[in-house]
Parts: structure tokens; sequence; C-alpha cells
């Protein structure tokens, strides 16, 4: 039993009681902007300016969606970080504010709002105010490609579904080091000099293998629209991206026949996998399944180094360089700068899920359902049946269709397990040096991710994941 | 165009950069003035006395009795070390008799200070190696145990007061031997999970190994002292080469450094040496006999003979001396303190030329220096 | 109470030469051995025989003194010591050396000059620095003799005798005061 289950359970419960807070506040907004105000416009009367208007409110709700969601995300995210940390290292974390501590970090926030902004002397005041500007902006144009795949694509988020998603949000994500630079030279001060140029070069170093393991996977689904990549990876894990993007999903087919009890089982594994050239394939496919995990763990590392945490927060080496870029910063500049980093680590671990771990997707396969299930069909029959019977009511309120609502209780799932892993790793290891960064950078992570990229070119001309 | 470009005579600005007092990682208020090429360190000047307290002039300005209280803020994480120090100075010239328990008390008492000691090291090392939240915490954990043991027999967790001239102050109860023991018995396994964490660590490995090598004749030449000098491969404890107290009937071993003197031997002798304490607290308490503890009595009149008394013993940190000099008053007439984190810190910069900044407190961390110690 | 502050100890009476002290005549440097309550063999010796007796116990193989403890300053109102506490790292033994430096008069600002040896003996760099610092010894040939635990415009040396403080300026009761 472990020691501190109490303390595991308060955290859960905060965890629940945040996530509720916060996708319930995204819904309302969301139902009030895009249908809510809408309806009402539309049955004041047919007039050609209140159709306009309820058009632009239909299209601003995946603004209103994400001005509503970073703030309050970030808030529960480092509520979480602090707990989560406490929780790693015996401790209690904060529990004061509010019932258990649920409200700490907003009493931080509103603190923070209110703390005294000070430019200190010999700072190169515009370009101390921008900084801050130009490192959180990216975080919010280059979360819109993700909207359409988190809800499963809703069709009040369908104009953010880019033909050319991923591209949209890599170059996104390779702008806020331009913020940090400025606001370390800005500074006027050494030590947020030396962090904005050590974080200069560790980004340089670290988006080459980034793009280059989320290059390996659009080239597997032969897509850069991170919507058809999300529903590519349809039906149990198998069929994940980390599992060799598509490589697997002859066996998810045969096993579903398998079970099922269709005749056709082994002419599904044929065709996926011939048996005339059966070496062959096995190489293949284990190629591609080693080399996409590999690609996860890649792109996890590289995403670290990305948003600057443990053990890669050089920028910020609270025990050499005080703070880093953001030492001389405080007041709403502080805040947004806070902000930030926390909305950049949950959009790359929502996009290593959109990757790699099959987005919005049921990740137990139907098979397993199936096979479970036989003996006891009431339950699958009493879900259908409540699901009829609610379905009417559902699609009146619109934005929880089921597809949209389970696709966005698996990203919710997936994506805080990657952040929670992230404070995990942030509890145990200590820093990097620049000089071995570089060379982990350089001599490990880019040679590897070449590996990978030309192992799956070959695998993925071998077999066939087109059936 | 010709390639051969000739960067050795390639010039660039050196920066200054003044690390602390402010800072989160110089323990305290050490201030060093740092001239970096880059990321290099060229030149280092540790400026200290930020946390002067005058402890040597209280010494000749406050009655024995008086500052029999004020030493352990000398360093404050060793303070039974300090009293012990002070006292045996004065015993030697008083000349007055130790009576057995209480010479069994204050190697107990010490060994255990010597662990909380080396446990706080432990945390704060690997905060300046960067692990800022997860680890330091555990050691600190087991500290909170010690910190309560000390409470219980001292009245304080930091600042004891217990090791008098001739003895210690109070006899503690038979449940407090209970309690050590108890300690004692599952502290080991605490060792061994910090290992776990941090030992087989690569990150911490390719940080510490060969990192900051003290060469043996720069640490001779120094005076280095203490884990530190054991760290290089020279074996110097106090505790074998000049024995006091009752450490010549205790069985122990001092731990040497394994490869040439980096920040990784320093860590693992301080590891080691922490296990050595625990065996050596197990061993005082079997011995443990019964008796009288005080051989002086502790009043505010407090006087010792006159003459000069030089007393050195192994703190946590190395040779921790105090040199008294008595005129038969109730004040001495002068009190010197040789802190071994004083001398220690004096070969800091020859570490630091030439390293990253990065190293600059890993290295700090590995020689395990206390600021009120070193400024007194 | 005054009184028994400035009453420095006795005068230790001459022993017999001890063996570092016959170890140094052996080499030309005369010393002369005071009593000591501890065992430690104590010798005085003159301030121009300091640096090569130093150099000498250091170095030599027979001696091997390579351990200097402290360099401490005592001030006894008509003289200044400086006082060498040397160790080994090889064996036991222990010796500890004093300089005794007369004061040209009374004054607080009077300071005494002694050569330093900080030049061969890192480990004294630090030590002569704080000497001079609280003591007021004035290390001649030193590399680097700043104040080291006071501020640098500190005036006076705090452990003489005679010091007294200039004006107290966190006291509540000095007009002066900064509060």
């Amino acid at each position: 039993m472990l020691a501190n289950s109490a303390e595991l359970f308060k955290f859960t419960r905060l965890t629940l009681i945040w996530l509720t807070i916060i996708f319930g506040s995204v819904w309302g907004a969301c139902f009030v902007v895009g249908v809510l105000i809408p309806t009402l416009l539309l049955h004041l009367g047919e007039n050609e300016i209140f159709a306009l208007l309820a058009q632009i409110c239909q299209y601003l709700t995946p603004v209103i969606a994400i001005l509503v969601f970073i703030p309050i995300n970030a808030m529960f995210m480092v509520l979480v970080e602090r707990r989560g940390l406490a929780l790693f290292t015996v401790r209690m974390g904060p529990n004061r504010v509010g019932p258990d501590g649920l409200l700490q970090t907003a009493a931080d926030a509103v603190k923070l709002l209110f703390k005294e902004d000070i430019i200190p002397t010999g700072a190169d005041a515009w370009l101390f105010t921008l900084a801050p500007i130009i490192f959180f902006a990216p975080s919010i144009f280059g979360s819109i490609p993700l909207l359409a795949a988190i809800t499963g694509n809703n069709d009040l988020f369908a104009i953010t579904n880019l033909p050319t998603g991923i591209f949209f949000i890599i170059a996104a994500s390779s702008v806020p080091v331009v913020g940090i630079v400025m606001g370390g030279w800005a500074s006027n001060n050494k030590y947020s000099l030396v962090g904005g140029l050590r974080s200069a070069a560790q980004a340089i170093s670290y988006e080459i293998p980034l793009v280059l393991s989320l290059v390996t996977i659009c080239y597997l689904n032969q897509s850069l629209n991170v919507v058809e990549i999300a529903s590519r990876q349809t039906g149990g894990f198998l069929n994940w991206n980390i599992f060799g993007g598509g490589a697997l999903n002859g066996l998810d087919k045969y096993f579903n026949a398998l079970i099922n009890g269709s005749s056709n089982a082994n002419d599904i594994l044929q065709a996926y996998y011939p048996s005339n050239q059966w070496i062959l394939t096995v190489i293949a496919i284990a190629g591609l399944v080693v080399s996409t995990i590999i690609a996860f763990f890649m792109y996890i590392t590289a995403a670290c180094a990305e948003v600057n945490r443990i053990p890669f927060d050089l920028p910020e080496a609270e025990s050499e360089l005080v703070s880093g870029y953001n030492t001389e910063y405080s007041g709403i500049k502080f805040a947004i700068f806070f902000l930030a980093e926390f909305t950049n680590l949950f959009i790359v671990s929502s996009i290593a899920t959109i990757m790699f771990l099959g987005a919005g997707n049921n990740p137990i396969p139907q098979f397993l359902i199936d096979y479970l299930f036989k003996n006891v069909t009431f339950i699958p029959q009493t879900i259908n049946a409540i699901t009829q019977a609610l379905s009417p009511l559902i699609n009146q309120i619109h934005l929880i269709n089921p597809i949209t609502f389970w696709s966005v209780v698996w990203m919710i799932v997936k994506t805080y397990s990657l952040v929670f892993f992230a404070v995990l790793v942030r509890g145990t290891l200590p820093r990097f040096k620049i000089d071995q960064l570089m060379d982990f950078g350089w001599k490990r992570l880019i040679p590897l991710s070449l590996l990978v990229f030309f192992i799956v070119i070959f695998a993925k001309g071998v077999i066939n994941t087109n059936v | 165009m010709s390639t051969n470009l000739d960067t050795t005579n390639l010039k660039t600005d050196e920066m200054i950069i003044n690390m602390g007092p402010q800072h989160p990682a110089t323990h305290g208020v050490l201030r060093l003035i740092l001239k970096l090429d880059g990321e290099i360190v060229r030149h280092v000047e540790p400026v200290i006395g930020h946390l002067h307290r005058a402890q040597e002039w209280q010494g000749q300005n406050r009655t024995l009795f008086q500052y029999q209280a004020l030493i352990d803020r000398v360093d404050y994480l060793s303070g039974m070390f300090t009293s012990l120090a002070f006292a045996h100075a004065c015993e030697q010239i008083d000349g007055c008799q130790i009576p057995p328990r209480a010479q069994y008390l204050r190697a107990l008492v010490c060994e255990m200070n010597r662990i909380s000691s080396h446990l706080l090291w432990l945390g704060t090392f690997l905060i300046d190696l960067g692990a800022l939240f997860g680890f330091p915490f555990y050691p600190f954990r087991e500290r909170e145990k010690l910190l309560d043991l000390f409470e219980e027999i001292a009245g304080q967790r930091m600042m004891f007061n217990y090791i008098r001239i001739g003895g210690v102050q109070r006899d503690p109860k038979q449940s407090w031997f209970e309690k050590v023991r108890k300690f004692t018995a599952e502290f080991p396994d605490r060792i061994n999970e910090y290992e776990a964490i941090v030992t087989q660590n690569p990150i911490v490995l390719k940080r510490t190994k060969g990192v900051g090598i003290l060469d043996k004749s720069v640490a001779m030449d120094y005076g280095v002292t203490g884990p530190s000098i054991r760290g290089s491969g020279i074996n110097y404890d106090l505790r074998k080469t000049r024995p006091y107290g009752i450490y010549p009937e205790l069985n122990f071993e001092i731990p040497l450094g394994q490869n040439q003197g980096d920040t990784w031997d320093r860590y693992m002798c301080r590891i080691l040496e922490m296990r050595q304490s625990n065996n050596l607290i197990n061993q005082c308490l079997d011995k443990m006999p019964e008796g009288e503890i005080l051989g002086k009595k502790q009043i505010a009149g407090l006087r010792i003979k006159a003459g000069e008394g030089f007393a050195a013993i192994e703190s946590p940190r190395g040779v921790l001396g105090c040199y008294v000099i008595s005129n038969g008053s109730d004040k001495a007439y002068r009190i010197r303190w040789r802190n071994p984190s004083f001398c220690n810190l004096a070969v800091l910069p020859s570490l630091l030329i030439g390293r990253p900044i990065s190293d600059i407190m890993a290295i700090f961390g590995s020689i395990d220096v206390i600021l009120p110690d070193v400024d007194r | 109470m005054s009184q028994t502050d400035t009453n420095k100890p006795n005068e230790t009476k001459e022993m017999e030469v001890g063996k570092f002290g016959k170890f140094l005549k052996d080499n030309g440097i005369d010393s002369t051995r005071k009593e000591d309550s501890i065992n430690v063999e104590t010798i005085v010796i003159s301030a121009k025989d300091l640096e090569p007796a130093l150099r000498l116990l250091k170095t030599s193989s027979e001696t091997k003194l390579n351990m200097l403890l402290t360099v401490s300053g005592v001030d006894y109102t008509d003289r200044i010591d400086s006082i060498y506490h040397l160790w080994s790292y090889d064996h036991n033994d222990a010796l500890v050396i004093k300089v005794e430096l007369p004061k040209q008069s009374q004054a607080n600002t009077d300071t005494v000059n002694l050569t330093s040896i900080a030049n061969f003996w890192s480990a004294a760099n630090w030590h002569e620095r704080e000497t001079y610092d609280l003591v007021g010894i004035r290390y001649l040939r030193h590399p680097y003799l700043r104040r080291i635990l006071n501020p640098w415009d500190w005036e006076g040396h705090p452990l003489r005798r005679d010091y007294k403080q200039l004006v107290d300026a966190l006291n509540d009761k000095n007009p002066h005061s900064f509060r």
C-alpha cells in the first residue's frame, strides 16, 4: 500500500474538479458564442445583418475556446505540478487557499497581475515589453490546428482544420525562442543574457530531431493534416502511430475477424502480410514498430528541450543563472512568461498525443470489447439503448455530440498523462551541462532521428498498409 | 580564400559577473566575482564576510559560560562539533576529568550530528546539480528525525549548547536511546534509497565524474581537510590519526576516494562516511557506561586555569580547531577558531579556473562549505 | 570587570630545546622554547628567521610539517604575537611557532610588520589576510593583503585590546544611528 495514498486521493480529486471547471467553462463559452447567440439572432428575424452576425459568432468560437482555455489550463497545470512534486517528495504541497489548496494558483495569478511592473534601469523598454508577447503569441496561434483534431472535427471547429496543420504548428513552435533571446538581451542583466543565448543554442539543436520525428509520422500517414492523421488511428491501440503507423492494421483486422467468427480471417492476414515473402515482412514490421517507438521517445526528449523542462532547463538554470532569461521580469510580464511556458508544455503533449498516441480515439480495440462481452451481451445492449434514448436530447445540445465528447475525454486522459510524466521527470533528474546538452543533441539525437527516418522509408516500401 | 582562420588570437570581451551574495545556490552569502569568457571561467575572486558575527571578539568579551551558548552558531549545521572543540581546548588547559559516560554521549551526538550535516549537504548538492524539486527532500526527511532527537536531549534543534566544559549537560532517558536505535536500524535502507536515485543516475555521473579534480599536492598546500581531501586519496582523519575522546575504543574505517579526487569521489566519501557514522552510533550505544555526565560545575562564573590550549577535532567538513588563551579569569584572553570551511574555500578558485558556469556550483557544492563557518 | 579584561596572561618560562628546536639550530636558526600547558613544542623565533624557518620545516624530509592549521594574531598590549600552528599530514608531531612583534607605541592605529609566507604556502594566504583584518599585523609581500571579513572601508582592527568602535550605527541611543 502506498504510504501517502491519502495525498494521492486528494490529488486525484483535485484534478477531476479542475478538469470539470476547465472543460465546463470552455464548453459554456463555446455554447454561448457558437450556438446560443446565433440561434437567438436567427430567431429575431430574417435579416441579412443578423445572419452575418450569427456567422461571425460561429467563426469566433475557436478563438473563444482558446482564449478561455489557456489561462485556466495554465493555472491547473501549475497546481498539478506543485501538488505532483509534493506527492513525489513526501511533502504536502499548497493546501491552504480554497478547499484543499484548490484555488492556490488562482490566487497566485491575481497576485501576479497586481504586482508592480518593473522595467530595470538600462533595459531596452520596447524589447523588454515585447519579449513576453512574442513568447506567448505562438502558443495561441500554434494551438489552432489542434482544435479540430481534439474535438473530432466538430462542425464549429471545422474551420481550424488546416490541410498543412502540422507544418503550421512546427513553424509556430520555433518563434518563442526569439522572445527568450529578446527578453534576455533587453533585460540588461548578464544572467538573462547567458540564459537567452543558451536558449537559442538549445532551440536550434533540438528543433531538428523534433521535426524529423514528426516528419517520420507524416510520411507514414502520407498527410500533413492533423485531423486526417488522427482519423487514421481509429480502432484500438494497435493502429496508433507509435506502433508502426499502420503496420499492425492487418493484425487488428485479423483479430476482429477471428473473434467475430468471420471466415475470411486468413484472407485478411494474407492480404496485409503476404506469406511468400514473410521474412522480409516480419523484418519490415519490426523495423517500423521499433523505429516509431524510438521516434516517440525522441519527440518527447526534444519537446522537453523545446519547452525548457528539466533536465533541459538550462535557459532558466536556477542554481546557476538565478532564473535565466526571466530574472528581471515581474508582475504581469512574468505571468505571461509563466503562462506561455505551461501552455507550451500542454501543446507539445497534445501534439504527441495526436501524432503518436491515437488522438481522441478509443485505445481499447473493438475485438477486445467483443471478446470480453461475448457472454454478457446485455451490457453493450443497455449502453446502446441509453444512447438511443438520449440521442435527440444530445443532438439538441449541439456541442455534446458523442463523437466530440469521447474524443475530448480521451485527449484529456492521454495529454495529461504526458504532462504528469513531465512532472515526474522534473521530480527525478538533475540538469545537463550545456556542452553535454549540445553533444546529446548533435551527436546522438540527430543521427538517430535520420536513421529512424530512413528505416521508415525503406520499411514502408516493403509492406502494404493500404488494403 | 584562406581557410586557416587563426582562432587563438581571436579575443572576445570578458564578462564580469557578480555571483551572489543574493544567489539561489551560493549556500548563503558567498560572493564570487567571476570573469567569464563566454561560459568559461577565467578568474575567480571569492568575497566573504557578509555573515561576519565577530565570534572571536565575542569570545574575549563574554564570560566562558556565556560564550559556550554562542559557539553553536559558528557552524550551525554541526553545533555539537564546535562545542566539542571549545570544550576540548578548555579541558586541556584546565585538566579536568571527563566522566566516561559523557565521553560516550559526546561521541554519540557528534556522529548523529555528522549524519545530519551530511544529509543536508546531500540535498543541497543535488540542488546545485539542478535537481531542484525532486530528490532534495528525501535526505531532509531523515534529518528531521535526527533534529527531533536532538531537541529531546538538548532542548533545541540546531543550537544545542549540549556539550559543556567537563562533560555534557543532560542525561537522556532510556527511551531516547531506543529511538536512536530505531533510527540507526532503518537508516542504512534510506542511504540505499538515495544511492538508488543518485549513484547510478547517468546525468549525475556525467556532471560529477572528472569534474573539479583536487590534486593531492594542491590540497595539502592549501591545508584542505575532511572528506574533501579524503576524496583525493589522502588518509587524514583525526579520529584515526590523532584519536581523541573514546575513538580509540571504537572500530571503524576511513572511506577514501577511489579515482583522482573529483566531485564524484567527494560525494562517495560522504555517503560512505554516513554509513560509517551509523555504525559508530550503534557501537556507542552498545558500550554506553553508566555514571556521571558532568565533571565541572556549570556556574555563571565558570573559570579555567591560565594557559594555552589548542584542540582540533574531525568535524563533517574537516579539522575544526579551537585555540584558547586563558589568563585564569572568567573570560578567555583570546579565542581563535580554525574553521574547515574557511580553509577549504580558499582552494575553490584554483578548481574553478577553466571550467564552465555549470561546474561552479557542482564543485562548490562538493567541497561542502557552510558560510557562517567561513565568516564566523 | 574591565580590569580582568586587559589582564594579560603571565609570561611563560623558558624550557629545554626540543626536537624541532634542535633541527632548526642545526640549520642555523635560533629559537627559544617556551613552557606550554598541552605538551606541544612551542618555540619563539625572531621575525627575520620566520620565512626560512617555515620553508625549511615545510619541505624538509626530516620534519615534514606540511600542514599549516592557522596563523593567528594575539595582542598582548605591549607586543603582538603572530602564531603559527604546524601539523603534518604524515605523522603526529606538532609545533607552535610564535613571532613576537613589539609595538612602537600604544596607539590603536599602529601597525606592526612581518614577512608574509603566503608566497610559498597557499594556506597562509587567507589566514594572513584575516589576521591583518582583525589584529592588524601587516604582512609584507603578501600577494593580496586586503580586509577579508570586515568591509574594505572598516576603520581599526577589532581584536586589538584598545579597539573602540567609532559609531555604533545600529544603536537606538546613538543620535547618529541609521535607524
